[in-house]
């Protein structure tokens, strides 16, 4: 495999006595689109900054490119683009010049390519950015960090401010940039839906460390929600592994898993004589069931 | 041409993978079809370019489907007749299997529900 | 390079008005530049020059909140080489802020002596002097515009009254330290060179390691202390929370310090010193013009009607005055029998003092629908009228009676305003009340 775009080790955060994020170990091959879900407050915002080096870990280590974050040369600083939570543009300038600051900081700046998308996106380059809405600033940030192509792209929560028109826009462009394969993109969102169309591994961060870290298909496949039917005392007392959580109601009880397999399926047919069907979770429903 | 729904508990891989054996095995993709481009279907849909990928290749593994250098994937001209049958049993399985499962919840016998297949079967070959 | 160039032309050309301000300011000083070496030098001639550069340094006045805004955010950290490049963009800006001022003065000063450039060329001597002075008025324009944009930053960055304080503070350290030594004419060029040598070597190596420092601070934790950053709490009633008016020591303790400074780096004079007061008296009042956006929580959860909103607020209000303005009055005797005031000074400054809290809360008061051009003139005539009393006051018999007759009339104002502001809350529309939301308002 080739050289990963992110990698940690044993990465530790805490803040005073608070610890936000412990012993998390990971890595984003080129390519990797890497969904990030957690509660508010369970520290994504954390983990990204902890990546990108705009904060020091307090415990292991986090390399970008190769190279430790905190000391990221100028060179792979410029193959990492990032979209903060909070906006960060100037109110006092238009949208052009906002624009052109940001490029003439980067040795290769598609101008062409902006010019495109904000035609597209609908962002006026003439407008002063004091006067834009939320969604308009939104889309500008997210642009910010689009024009110099970035290899590593990380967002924090980029499109809670967006119409589902223009969310849709945007994922189009993600597809589009993770076309060529060597791209990877990183970001956390509440909404669900969007990490389920373009993600293709889950990070699902939850009391400080990973709860899950792998490919969503296997999250989904792994995860599920069994419908087993029989007689009441033997559903009481059936011990199931992985279980998550169950519930019964007289001699129907519905269980969900986290670590099945099909033979799982046959296995408890036999031993214990029950009905057994299996239903596929949403990742939202996926979701509400770990933290349950 | 699909129908894929990214909140469903079925990979978005998988979906992909049942509608074309489905649509292969039911003639409506016939052999030498063109299929979309994996750029074209990923921006359709708005999903992960990397899902149709794996999609297409599991499926040219299966031998449904054939891969052009410098066009996009068609279906394969020859399409191997020794595991055609036990996929198209697969196919239709699901569908069996709600099918019975309802018998079983509507309190009907496996004889009744035979015997109403076998009616549905002649009704339709009229 | 490019980026820096790029910051450096953003400087100057952020808004269309700062814009105007540069290339008018530069075209006021290209002006005056012709007419010194051809015409005699004149009052006329300098004041076109002196504001040429005022319009030029204003014209970047957003040079320092940029700066900020750029380098607290996720971006210095993550352009590449970006601490450095806007370090370097600052100290361009400074050094082209600074240009006029070194390149006129040789032409002023030999208008002003001889009038004649040809002069020069006869007398290396002169020549030598002229070049020199220009080099000194360059570096120690340098130095006064850090200063001027430090003070910028806290007045642009800042959207609450501490922060407003913390301004008027360095604006404070700006009128005595460096403009003293110009005009004891005791700068030299490497005097001057060192000075901003060291205080740009301190203040760029600062500014490039911070996000380092505050990195590693943010891991400390001293046992018995509040985390750094953290906020103290204070009780109050929930009238007072919400407007901001529950912890009056915070401003207290902003204004006092600026005072104690003035006074014992030598400004003895008891009128510089009550100008002072009376321009910190005003600052308290400066807290109430958030009132009427904060005072939409207010109403939503209590039963009061608006007239009922503006008395509770009011209130609220000279609650939290009274500590500034005693603290304020206190001091006044205090340094006044210190200093040995004449009692007319204390007797005209005391009811000022009193005044200027009234009327900038009042004033404040009236900010319902942003800060637009009634309240802006207001608020500027009120500041020359408080600021004209000291003066005043500073003569040798000074006029009692105009003095007086001038507060009687500020006395009538605040009350106008009060009345004022009073039918103004009765009416409030608090999609009305942020200049920036009506204008979001507008283009939704």
């Amino acid at each position: 495999m080739s050289d990963p775009a992110v990698q940690a080790s044993h990465l530790g955060k805490a803040f005073g006595t608070r610890q936000v994020l412990d012993d998390l170990s990971f890595e984003v091959a080129p390519g990797d689109v890497i969904g990030v879900l957690g509660k508010n407050g369970a520290g994504k915002t954390t983990l990204l900054e902890l990546m990108l080096g705009f904060t020091p870990p307090t415990a292991g280590t986090v390399s970008v490119f190769g190279q430790a974050s905190q000391q990221l040369s100028a060179g792979n600083k410029a193959r990492v683009g990032f979209v903060p939570q909070q906006d960060e543009l100037i109110d006092q300038l238009s949208v052009a010049d906002q624009l052109k600051v940001i490029a003439s900081f980067y040795p290769h700046w598609d101008g062409e390519f902006i010019d495109r998308l904000c035609g597209e996106w609908g962002v006026n380059p003439a407008a002063r950015i004091k006067s834009l809405s939320v969604g308009e600033r939104q889309k500008l940030s997210i642009l910010l960090a689009f024009g110099h192509r970035p290899e590593l792209l990380v967002l924090d929560e980029p499109v809670a401010s967006l119409d589902p028109m223009a969310r849709r826009q945007f994922l189009e462009q993600l597809v589009e940039a993770s076309m060529d394969g060597n791209s990877s993109v990183i970001f956390s969102s509440h909404i669900v839906s969007d990490i389920e169309r373009l993600a293709n591994r889950i990070w699902i961060l939850k009391d400080a460390r990973l709860a899950w870290q792998g490919d969503l298909d296997s999250l989904k496949e792994c995860v599920v929600r069994l419908h087993i039917r029989g007689g009441a005392e033997t559903l009481e007392a059936m011990a199931i592994s992985g279980e998550l959580s169950r519930r019964r109601d007289g001699d129907f009880m519905t269980v969900v898993v986290r670590d099945f397999t099909p033979a799982m399926q046959a296995d408890l047919r036999g031993r214990h004589g029950v009905d057994v069907e299996v239903e596929s979770l949403g990742l939202e429903e996926i979701f509400l069931e770990l933290h349950r | 041409m699909f129908i894929l729904n990214p909140q469903s508990g079925i990979p978005i891989y998988r979906q992909l993978l049942e509608q074309v054996r489905r649509m292969v095995a039911s003639g409506q993709l016939a052999p030498g079809a063109e299929l979309p481009s994996v750029r074209e279907l990923a921006l359709k849909h708005a999903v992960n370019p990397m899902t149709v990928s794996k999609a297409y290749s599991l499926l040219e593994a299966e031998g449904l489907l054939e891969r052009n250098r410098g066009r996009p994937m068609t279906v394969a001209s020859r399409v191997r007749n020794t595991s055609q049958l036990s996929r198209r049993i697969e196919q239709i399985q699901p569908l069996v299997e709600q099918t019975v499962l309802a018998a079983k919840q509507l309190e009907l016998s496996e004889t009744e529900l035979v015997k109403t297949v076998r009616k549905n079967w002649e009704d339709e070959d009229e | 390079m490019r980026a820096i160039a790029r910051l450096v032309y953003s400087y100057f050309t952020s808004t269309p008005l700062t814009r105007a301000l540069s290339v008018g300011g530069l075209v006021l000083c290209a002006a005056s530049l012709l007419v010194l070496t051809s015409l005699p030098q004149s009052e006329h001639m300098l004041a076109v020059a002196y504001a040429g550069l005022l319009a030029f340094f204003l014209g970047s006045a957003f040079m320092p909140l940029m700066v900020g805004k750029l380098s607290r955010g996720h971006a210095a950290r993550l352009l590449p080489h970006g601490r450095v490049k806007l370090l370097v963009s600052m100290m361009l800006t400074v050094a082209l802020v600074a240009l006029p001022a070194g390149l006129l003065t040789p032409f002023a000063y030999v208008a002003g002596v001889s009038g004649k450039w040809s002069d020069l060329q006869r007398n290396p001597q002169l020549l030598d002097f002229t070049i020199n002075l220009g080099w000194v008025i360059f570096t120690s324009s340098c130095i006064l515009a850090g200063w001027l944009y430090l003070a910028m930053y806290f007045i642009t960055s800042q959207r609450n009254v501490a922060g407003f304080a913390k301004g008027l503070l360095v604006v404070v350290i700006i009128i005595v330290v460096p403009t003293r030594e110009v005009n004891d004419l005791s700068a030299t060029t490497s005097s001057n060179l060192l000075k901003l040598a060291v205080a740009w070597l301190v203040f760029g190596g600062l500014y490039l390691v911070w996000p380092r420092l505050k990195g590693a601070m943010a891991n400390w934790r001293i046992p018995g202390l509040p985390f750094f950053g953290a906020s103290s709490r204070t009780s109050g009633r929930e009238v007072d929370l919400i407007l901001g008016t529950a912890n009056p020591w915070v401003y207290i303790a902003a204004q006092v310090v600026p005072v104690f400074i003035a006074t014992f780096t030598g400004l003895a004079s008891a009128a510089i010193w009550l100008y002072f007061l009376a321009i910190m008296s005003a600052v308290t009042g400066a807290v109430s013009g958030q009132a009427a956006e904060r005072s939409r929580a207010l109403w939503l959860r209590s039963g009061w009607s608006r007239a009922e909103l503006f008395a509770q607020v009011e209130k609220s209000f000279w609650r939290h005055n009274s500590f500034m303005l005693g603290v304020l009055l206190l001091l006044m005797v205090g340094m006044g029998s210190y200093s040995g005031f004449p009692t007319s000074l204390l007797a005209a400054g005391l009811p000022l003092l009193i005044l200027g809290t009234v009327l900038s809360t009042y004033l404040g008061l009236m900010i319902t629908r942003g800060l637009g051009w009634t309240e802006s003139l207001l608020g500027i005539s009120i500041m020359l009228a408080l600021m004209a009393v000291p003066l005043l006051l500073q003569a040798q018999n000074p006029n009692l009676v105009l003095v007086a007759a001038i507060e009687f009339k500020l006395l009538l104002l605040s009350l106008v305003l009060r009345i004022w502001a009073r039918r103004r809350w009765t009416h409030i529309d608090w999609t009305q009340c942020r200049p920036s939301r009506v204008a979001s308002a507008r283009n939704a």
